[in-house]
């Protein structure tokens, strides 16, 4: 089982969402993260306060898949949430150990 | 049976009792509950078989209902609190009877909670615990000795309430307010408590006993005799009541226990047990959570209003001089709070029923309690044409504008009804529920509260967490008025079944300030306000706002500074009072983001403003009328969203029929192009399409001058689908024989140095020397370079004024390729032998480029380059 993990654009989010319910995905975890990479942040300046937007908000999600789903999700999510410039974001692919359904005690692929 | 036990009876009766209650009469099952569990504890206490042997002559005893059992307010899976109450010391073989009594109703699923205590223990601990003294304060006699009941409550009285009174009302003021900040949490906004929430069933108890310590009051009725609250008020009372009842009855049932929180999992079961259907007023949980808002609402106000005039009574009562401040004749403020001086000055001045609130709103001072109920009694003074008499609405306006946001007095308005008496629009958004985690407020409370955040932008600490809302609203200030109507009404369309509130709200306000009398300008602001309300928080969540596109879009819309910056503040007032999920840091910095975007393009006229709007919209049904004989109207639709508003703003139509065509024939060519004879044929236009990428305008300009072809000007656009074009104009090659070769060759050129088969700044160097040297460098001008990154938000813009010289365009457009630098839009002006250039760029990562170093070393790279050609006369 891996997590896939990806940072992507807020406005993208619908998108992303629709793509992986196509693939079947059932769940997955949405936070509103901010952050900064190669799109670096800038400063605007109104009555000479400044204001910096040095960590640019983005959408973080998560989701967990079987190996066998790994490439297809990370295929799903860049093609939905590719807009070809900058800040279109990372993918990240960890290795998960062992995955529980509190409610049920249920472990593995059958906990996804 | 007749030999079965009264708690198998018992089970049998109260389960009919509760399916039938549930089904017909709700309202009074909380009384038979009670009642039939009264004839329970007498039937077990006549057939006690332990009581006789308590030798009762000696050490009587009674049984007391306590706490909501004592009040006659007994809901399906509520505790039964009893009180075995003995005149003396607790009987060794109390245990028994609590087995005989008790035990029975537990195994039939009862949840009994029992005391037995002297009646000095009982009053030993009722006089240091909050909760026994309350649970006392509703205690009930069932059976037993009665004289000992009385003796106990005499007692109680003498002994523990008079000589406390006043503790007794701050304590229970205090743990009323230590429960309605835990409960009062948003969270509980939309999953009530009917028990302990704010306006929940706790917040009666609390008037009650308040009225209980202070006077005789026995029974709910008594609370009117008291004049605790009006006779109306106490309508309204049972009401509210009787419907939290039914509520909390339903809920119960429903989940199984005592459960009091009407989570999100049983709110649709309740609501269709209730009745609801689904209809035009919204989803059936949406209109029994605006039914229970509407009665807890109701209910917070009263216990509000309660503490506040029980307490200044209090106050004034220990106090012997109390202040008495006249504000006019008919108004005056006495120990903290306003008063009419008479009925009899409303009837003969309806709009002192304003004036009181504007008083309000200028002192801080809330209204007591007589003079709000004066203002329900004559509220049938003020019609529609009330806001029209004299100083009516100039009272109402200085109310809607009052800085000060310690007393909420448009709450206090529309408590007490006078709001949708001045404005009755507002009566279809009262209490309206919208079922979600969003929001959080009922539409007329959101509102509200919109107005108050609004206000608080003027607070002095705002500028410390919201500096730019703090400037903003200064900036505003003349306009103030009309970004306060528009936070007041903004969600008035909500009250009607319509796919667009937004729009069917402008409308509805539209007549509103129409009715008011106020001139058509003003009343046009408003309307867009709300008409547009969501705009921005919609664009900046929802769409990429770094397409400078998205904001000219927006920029379009609003037009006008003063609107923007209203617009923005109106956003973050909206966002803030809907709830947590909608507003926080995160989605202030996207909005702050295109705010400052949009407010660019808005300031600098140059892709938004009335006049650019019109024309464009004019341009594009000039390019749709053209352009109907040659293209399908879906393609070129298709192609039109790819072009930018610059583009599309520079690039007059012959030229977009221009590119239209070539990149129609452009295929999987890296580029083509289109040479034509100017008119006086001295000239010649070159128009291009290519697939964009960096360093392609450097390469065009080389091969043109490598062909001996001079650029007089130039024009570079790029389509979102990367697709460059460009329009030169250029003098044609000397020899005008073989032009046509000469354009052949070019072509070849330039599709060598696409694929980097020309080593293009070698070639032109070589074909320099052929040149004639250009004047010596003291004739000259210096050139300058100007770096702008403030005019867009989207572009860095590098401004280049220099000396004309034949390559001179290949070379800055070359030092800018070298820098890593796209260029995206460029206009090539030349004046006899001057030329100014403009380059809006980005890096290679579509970013502005607006570090002081990377400024610093554009200037410096474009100037090194230009002095060294200069210096050798034009021969690098």
């Amino acid at each position: 089982m891996k997590k896939i993990e990806a940072i992507i654009k807020p406005f993208k989010l619908d998108d992303v969402k629709e793509a992986l319910n196509e693939l079947g995905i059932q769940g997955m975890t949405v936070s509103e993260v901010k952050g900064y990479g190669r799109q670096k942040g800038h400063k605007e300046i109104y009555r000479g306060a400044e204001y910096i937007v040095d960590f640019i908000p983005k959408i973080k999600i998560e989701v967990v898949v079987e190996d066998g789903m790994v490439e297809q999700t990370i295929d799903r999510i860049c093609t939905a949430a590719k807009t070809g410039k900058l800040g279109d974001g990372k993918i990240f692919v960890v290795p998960i150990e062992q995955v529980i359904r509190v409610r049920t005690g249920e472990r593995g692929k059958d906990a996804i | 049976m007749a030999d079965e036990h009264p708690a198998i009876l018992l089970k049998k009766k109260r389960k009919r009792l509760i399916t039938e209650g549930l089904k017909t009469n709700c309202a009074e099952l909380i009384r038979l509950l009670s009642d039939m569990l009264d004839a329970y504890f007498c039937e077990v206490y006549e057939k006690s078989i332990v009581g006789p042997t308590m030798r009762i002559e000696r050490n009587p005893y009674a049984v007391l209902a306590l706490g909501g059992y004592g009040r006659r307010e007994e809901c399906v899976q509520s505790d039964v609190d009893l009180l075995f109450l003995f005149d003396r010391k607790v009987p060794e073989n109390g245990e028994a009877l609590i087995r005989e009594i008790i035990y029975p109703l537990w195994d039939i699923g009862v949840t009994v909670g029992h005391a037995t205590r002297s009646i000095d223990e009982s009053l030993e601990l009722a006089s240091t615990d909050l909760d026994t003294f309350t649970a006392m304060l509703d205690s009930r006699l069932i059976c037993g000795m009665s004289p000992l009941f009385s003796t106990f409550m005499e007692r109680f009285r003498r002994e523990i309430i008079l000589p406390n009174q006043d503790r007794w009302i701050e304590t229970i003021i205090q743990s009323c307010r230590e429960r309605r900040a835990r409960f009062g949490d948003s969270a509980y906004l939309l999953e009530p408590n009917i028990k302990e929430g704010v306006g929940s069933l706790r917040d009666y108890h609390t008037i009650r006993w308040m009225a209980m310590i202070l006077s005789e009051v026995r029974d709910i009725r008594d609370l009117e005799y008291y004049g605790y609250v009006s006779s109306r008020e106490y309508g309204r009372l049972m009401d509210a009541l009787s419907w939290l009842w039914v509520v909390r009855n339903h809920l119960h049932d429903i989940a199984g226990r005592k459960c009091d929180r009407l989570y999100f999992e049983y709110q649709p079961r309740v609501a269709r047990r209730l009745g609801f259907i689904e209809g035009k007023n919204g989803q059936p949980v949406e209109q029994m959570l605006g039914k229970i808002h509407s009665a807890m609402e109701w209910l917070n106000q009263l216990v509000q209003i309660g503490i506040r005039e029980i307490h200044a009574n209090r106050a004034a009562a220990r106090s012997s001089r109390s202040v008495t401040k006249s504000t006019s004749s008919d108004i005056y403020a006495d120990r903290g709070t306003l008063h009419f001086s008479s009925s009899e000055a409303i009837v003969r001045h309806p709009v002192l029923l304003i004036r009181i609130f504007e008083e309000s709103a200028r002192q801080g001072l809330p209204l007591c309690i007589d003079a709000r109920r004066l203002v329900q009694e004559f509220l049938y003074l003020a019609n529609e044409a009330f806001l029209r008499m004299p100083g009516a609405l100039k009272a109402f306006e200085s109310i809607l504008m009052a800085s000060r946001t310690d007393v909420n007095v448009l709450e206090e308005m529309a408590s007490s009804g006078m709001l949708e008496r001045l404005i009755p629009e507002f009566a279809s958004i009262r209490d309206r529920i919208q079922y979600d985690r969003y929001h959080l407020f009922s539409v007329d409370a959101h509102s509200l509260k919109t107005v108050q955040a609004i206000k608080s932008f003027g607070a002095e600490q705002t500028m410390e967490w919201c500096s730019l809302c703090a400037e903003l609203y200064r900036d505003i200030s003349p306009h103030r008025k009309w970004l306060l109507w528009a936070a007041l009404l903004h969600d008035i369309g909500k009250g009607l079944q319509s796919d667009n509130h937004s729009i069917k709200g402008a409308e509805i306000a539209r007549n509103i300030l129409n009715r008011l009398g106020y001139r058509k300008r003003d009343i046009d602001t408003v309307a867009f306000l709300i008409e547009h309300h969501l705009l921005l928080i919609k664009t900046a969540t929802r769409r990429d706002i770094n397409d400078e596109e998205v904001a000219v879009t927006c920029a379009r819309i609003v037009n006008n500074t003063e609107r923007l910056k209203m617009l923005y503040l109106l956003t973050v007032a909206d966002s803030m009072s809907t709830g947590p999920k909608a507003w926080n840091e995160w989605t202030a910095a996207l909005l702050r983001d295109l705010f400052f975007k949009v407010l660019n393009i808005v300031e600098r006229k140059e892709l938004a403003g009335y006049q650019v709007v019109r024309d464009m919209a004019r341009k594009k049904a000039q390019l749709f009328d053209a352009a109907t004989e040659r293209i399908e109207r879906d393609e070129l639709e298709r192609i039109y969203g790819w072009m930018s508003p610059r583009y599309l703003l520079y690039a007059d139509i012959p030229q977009i029929l221009e590119h239209i065509d070539l990149y129609r024939s452009l295929a999987s060519r890296p580029f083509i192009w289109r040479i034509q004879t100017d008119e006086d044929t001295s000239t010649r236009t070159v128009t291009i399409c290519a697939r964009d990428r960096p360093g392609l305008f450097s390469k065009i300009a080389g091969v043109l001058t490598l062909n001996g072809m001079n650029i007089l000007n130039a024009q570079v656009f790029t389509w979102r689908n990367n697709t460059a074009l460009d329009i030169f104009h250029v003098s044609p090659p000397v020899d005008a024989y073989f032009e046509e070769e000469r354009w052949m060759r070019a072509e070849r050129d330039l599709n060598a140095a696409l694929q980097e088969q020309l080593d293009l700044p070698a070639a032109i160097t070589e074909k320099m020397i052929s040149y004639p040297s250009l004047p010596i460098p003291g004739d000259r001008r210096p050139p300058r370079v100007q770096v702008d990154n403030t005019e867009s938000s989207f572009f860095t813009i590098i401004e280049v004024f220099s000396d004309d010289f034949p390559g001179l365009l290949f070379w800055v457009t070359d030092a800018i390729f070298r820098l890593r630098l796209d260029i995206w839009l460029a206009k090539i002006s030349t004046k006899v032998d001057q030329i100014l250039d403009v380059f809006y760029v980005r890096d290679f990562d579509g970013q502005k480029v607006d570090a002081p170093e990377q400024v610093e070393e554009i200037q410096k790279t474009i100037l090194d380059t230009l002095d060294r050609i200069m210096k050798k006369g034009g021969k690098p």
